[in-house]
């Protein structure tokens, strides 16, 4: 079956052929990258459960080029060609052809990463998927600095990757291991094993004390990308949590379950704090995303059916709100050429289509009935109780309500109140931009209606 | 009198003779054209390494012993006489691209000379032979460190000829200390156990490390290589910081698998992985500070060396396999960096100032994403060579238990992620004014390049550690 190879490779491809189109085009290479998007969700789907699989290496540990897909891995990855494809269509930015081979490419690394079935091939996309977001950061970031702090921080973690996936594959023989349950790590060595995999997993979430890189990154990237970074790429520790940390060493996450849980609960309360204070517009969407993913963590940690059911469903909705949060706030700020609630408000009387896009966006993130997020947060919830955590629920719902305090407070500073004096009128959406973000939103919805594909995981 | 060595002897050492003797072809051919002859000297030294590759080659799978056991065919000699061929390769043509058309054929020929040393040493196996091969290989490098008309040109040569000599200094009285201790000068003489006890033999050792771990330059003897790099002419620097490598790792490579009697090398050899560990710090520290590419990669040597003697740690035989893994990868990376720095040289100054590489993204997309290739294998990042590599590395120096070095690795790695990436930053970064502009085209620094970032990537994909480097000795 190379269906499956053919999804990871195209996005790889086609970034590369874009660039033979001229240096200026704007138009031509987003319809590619669109098309290319789309044509690897189609790929993905029709791959299906199909696997591929190549000898890479026999000595000192077996290691093979294998691709294959579990539920979770497979919605991962149409959830990032659907937010790759939105991204690029949302894209408007100078050197728009340099970006969108970027773009392409980060997405053939990260579905590399999530369809990955050996552990070695693992750590090689997942140091491969920092470059393209580095690059950004680079070119059309704010400031260097931020790249620095992007990419050292998460270099480390993925050495520690690395240098855990080489004891692992040294004690077990071999590293083609993803998704086979009989896989278990036991042993003096599987502790700092499980240690190093955390540490890069937590680093890439991220989750408190290692977020520090997070808030800038986020608030200097350009928005397509900081949508598809903050949708997907969070996710990548998240799902290394999920797949190789409870799949096979199940006892090590749960002897460490309280500390992650701790840092969980911090990283829950603190990223809700600070988003109430922020004041760029990007920043507070940034802060919640580390509110969110703590609470995935915590869900993780307790270890519960139910609550790591909850947990994938929260991924999916978190993934597709802030991609949807990111791209109307890059609208604003390509209107309006600043992101600070200060000095905006009162957009949403003469855009109405701009603030209903981020009215839906905003709402899915604060958890309301019949969109995606609350689904996921009220399963996780539920799991978390029954497995005897009281605790972090209390927490959790502390911090429920301050999502709705932040949540509404953007929204209500952006769009509501009174317009700036003399500040230009500048058009709503145009349908391009308009249908750029509403299959988004729509899966918002239906998945909030109907959970149950991505509960019957 | 009749030489007693027979027609074996020779075709062991023939791929170094077609060498030299190329060289010589390539000064008689300078001096039969009436001007001086830029390609035809490259094409006939190309031809001469290709054919002594060839002769390599053939040789890989047979091993015997010539000269008496003091050169040993085959195998682990092979891959690094390959390695120094084909750096010696790109290190000629790159010569041959910058240098002025006078010089070519001349330092070609003593480029070609000192390769010949380098290979010697691939095979030595006692301690004349190494000695004569660091000898033909360094006083060429005196030659060619100073063949430039600048005055940190003959400042490096200075350096390279006082520190090298000091370093054979110690190597020579380790020897002479070895010899008293044992009295043979063949290495595999020196695995009796009795020698254990013998003072004589352990300072014999330690002297010969000493004078090894010098020409390795790693910390605390790292401190010529910046200059002498710096100073050097580019493509001299690319020959130095492979070929001297690859000849010495060579020697020391043979000296711990084969030469150590039993008891020995944990306690002897426990200096050696504690310099390597500190050289992989001080060396990628060193590079945060320099805006010389040519410095850069002279501290990036530091480290890398150090990288490689982790795999050996342990001295298992998959160690080496890794050592000469990350070696062709090292080779090819570096050389690959140097091409690219040839490649926007201007008409009499070297790329090698890091303020040449600035919008080099926007000016040269294709070179400046060939360095990046090579900068990003450095820094043992995917898709290339240099994570396969790493990856090797750290998996033999767990299994044989210096988790303490893997530990060091990747604390370096962090480090040098810092220093790689600042010239990445400077070719993709947007930045505003004036940027000089460089020589328009140089198509063989730029074929030359091309290769070496195929390679770079495609080793990461298809890893070929030679199958068989034993017999070390017999």
């Amino acid at each position: 079956m190379t269906m499956i190879l053919a999804a990871i490779l195209l996005p790889f491809v086609a970034g590369a052929l874009l660039f033979a189109l001229p240096r200026n085009d704007r138009v031509l290479c987003r319809v590619v990258g669109v098309g290319v998007a789309i044509a690897t969700f189609a790929l993905v789907i029709a791959a299906g459960h199909g696997e591929w699989s190549h000898r890479w290496l026999s000595r000192p540990f077996v290691a093979v080029f294998h691709f294959g897909s579990s539920p979770l891995s497979l919605w991962l990855s149409l959830l990032l060609a659907l937010c790759t494809a939105c991204a690029i269509a949302a894209t408007r930015i100078p050197r728009a052809r340099d970006f969108v081979a970027l773009l392409l490419m980060l997405e053939g690394s990260m579905l590399g990463l999530f369809l990955a079935r050996d552990l070695l091939l693992f750590a090689l996309f997942w140091d491969l998927m920092l470059l393209p977001v580095f690059f950004g950061l680079l070119a059309w970031g704010e400031h260097p600095a931020t790249a620095w702090r992007y990419f050292i921080y998460n270099f480390a973690g993925g050495l520690t990757l690395l240098l855990a996936t080489a004891a692992f594959g040294v004690i077990y023989g071999t590293t083609d291991v993803i998704g086979r349950p009989e896989t278990h790590l036991i042993g003096a060595w599987a502790p700092w094993i499980y240690a190093g995999f955390a540490f890069a997993f937590l680093v890439k979430t991220p989750i408190w004390p290692l977020h520090t890189w997070m808030p800038p990154t986020y608030a200097a990237l350009p928005s397509p990308m900081v949508a598809v970074v903050s949708a997907v790429q969070s996710k990548a520790g998240l799902y290394g949590f999920l797949s190789i940390g409870l799949a096979m060493m199940p006892d090590y996450v749960r002897a460490y379950a309280t500390p992650l849980m701790i840092l969980g609960a911090i990283s829950l309360l603190y990223g809700a704090a600070i988003a109430l204070v922020q004041t760029d517009a990007k920043r507070i969407v940034a802060y919640s995303s580390l509110s969110h993913l703590g609470l995935i963590v915590i869900a993780i940690a307790s270890g519960n059916h139910l609550a790591i059911a909850g947990a994938v469903v929260y991924i999916v909705a978190h993934g597709l709100f802030s991609a949807a949060l990111f791209l109307t706030l890059g609208y604003v700020e390509e209107r309006e050429e600043t992101r600070s609630l200060v000095r905006l408000g009162g957009l949403g009387w003469k855009n109405p289509r701009l603030a209903g896009a981020l009215c839906v966006a905003a709402l899915a993130a604060l958890g309301l009935p019949g969109l995606a997020g609350f689904v996921g947060e009220l399963v996780i919830l539920i799991g978390v109780y029954q497995a005897g955590f009281t605790w972090p629920v209390i927490v959790a719902l502390v911090a429920v309500v301050l999502a709705a305090a932040y949540m509404i407070r953007l929204y209500q500073n952006l769009m509501n109140g009174p317009q700036v004096a003399d500040a230009p009128v500048r058009p709503d959406l145009t349908w391009i931009e308009g249908i750029a973000v509403a299959p988004l939103l729509a899966a918002l919805v239906a998945l909030g209606v109907d959970p149950a594909p991505l509960l019957r995981l | 009198m009749t030489i007693p060595f027979t027609h074996a002897d020779w075709n062991a050492v023939m791929p170094a003779t077609v060498l030299a003797a190329a060289a010589l072809v390539v000064l008689i051919a300078d001096l039969v054209g009436s001007r001086p002859q830029r390609y035809l000297a490259i094409a006939i030294a190309l031809l001469g390494v290709g054919a002594a590759a060839f002769l390599a080659a053939h040789q890989y799978g047979k091993s015997y012993d010539a000269f008496f056991g003091g050169f040993i065919v085959g195998g682990f000699a092979t891959v690094f006489q390959e390695i120094v061929l084909i750096a010696t390769a790109g290190s000629v043509v790159l010569y041959g691209a910058l240098g002025s058309p006078q010089r070519v054929a001349g330092m070609t020929a003593i480029m070609l000379w000192s390769a010949c040393g380098a290979m010697f040493m691939a095979g030595a196996a006692n301690l004349m032979m190494i000695f004569l091969g660091l000898e033909l290989l360094s006083l060429g490098l005196y030659a060619l460190c100073g063949s430039a008309d600048r005055k940190t040109a003959r400042e490096s040569a200075m350096k390279y000829l006082i520190l090298s000599s000091t370093a054979s200094g110690f190597l020579i009285f380790g020897f002479a200390l070895l010899f008293g201790a044992t009295g043979s000068i063949r290495l595999a003489d020196f695995v009796n156990p009795g020698l254990a006890s013998n003072p004589l033999f352990w300072i014999g050792a330690g002297m010969f490390l000493i004078g090894l771990v010098f020409k390795l330059s790693l910390v605390p003897f790292h401190t010529w290589t910046p200059d002498v790099f710096q100073g050097a002419p580019l493509p001299v620097t690319a020959f130095m910081s492979v070929v001297t490598k690859a000849g010495t790792l060579a020697v020391f490579a043979r000296f711990i698998y084969a030469a150590l009697p039993a008891g020995v090398s944990d306690r002897l050899l426990l200096p050696v992985w504690i310099v390597a560990g500190i050289s992989m710090i001080a060396g990628n520290v060193g590079m945060l500070a320099q805006h010389d590419l040519k410095r850069l990669l002279g501290y990036s040597g530091v480290a890398q060396v150090g990288y490689i003697l982790v795999a050996l740690a342990g001295g298992t035989p998959l160690g080496l396999r890794y050592a000469l893994y990350y070696l062709a990868a090292y080779a090819l990376m570096n050389l690959g960096a140097f091409a690219v720095a040839a490649a926007i040289s201007g008409e009499n100054e070297e790329g090698a100032d890091l303020a040449n590489y600035s919008g080099l993204g926007r000016r040269r997309p294709w070179l400046a994403a060939a360095m990046t290739v090579f900068l990003l294998a450095l820094a043992g990042l995917p898709p290339t060579a240099g994570f396969l590599g790493k990856i090797l590395i750290l998996s033999s120096s767990v299994s044989n238990g210096y988790l303490w070095l893997a530990a060091l690795l990747i604390a370096g790695t962090a480090i040098s992620l810092y220093a790689y990436a600042k010239v990445i930053r400077a070719m993709y970064a947007p930045q505003e004014g004036e940027v000089r502009e460089a020589r328009p085209f140089v198509p063989l620094a730029w074929a030359s390049a091309a290769l070496c970032a195929v390679f770079v990537i495609a080793m990461a994909f298809y890893p070929l550690t030679p199958s068989n480097v034993l017999p070390l000795v017999r």
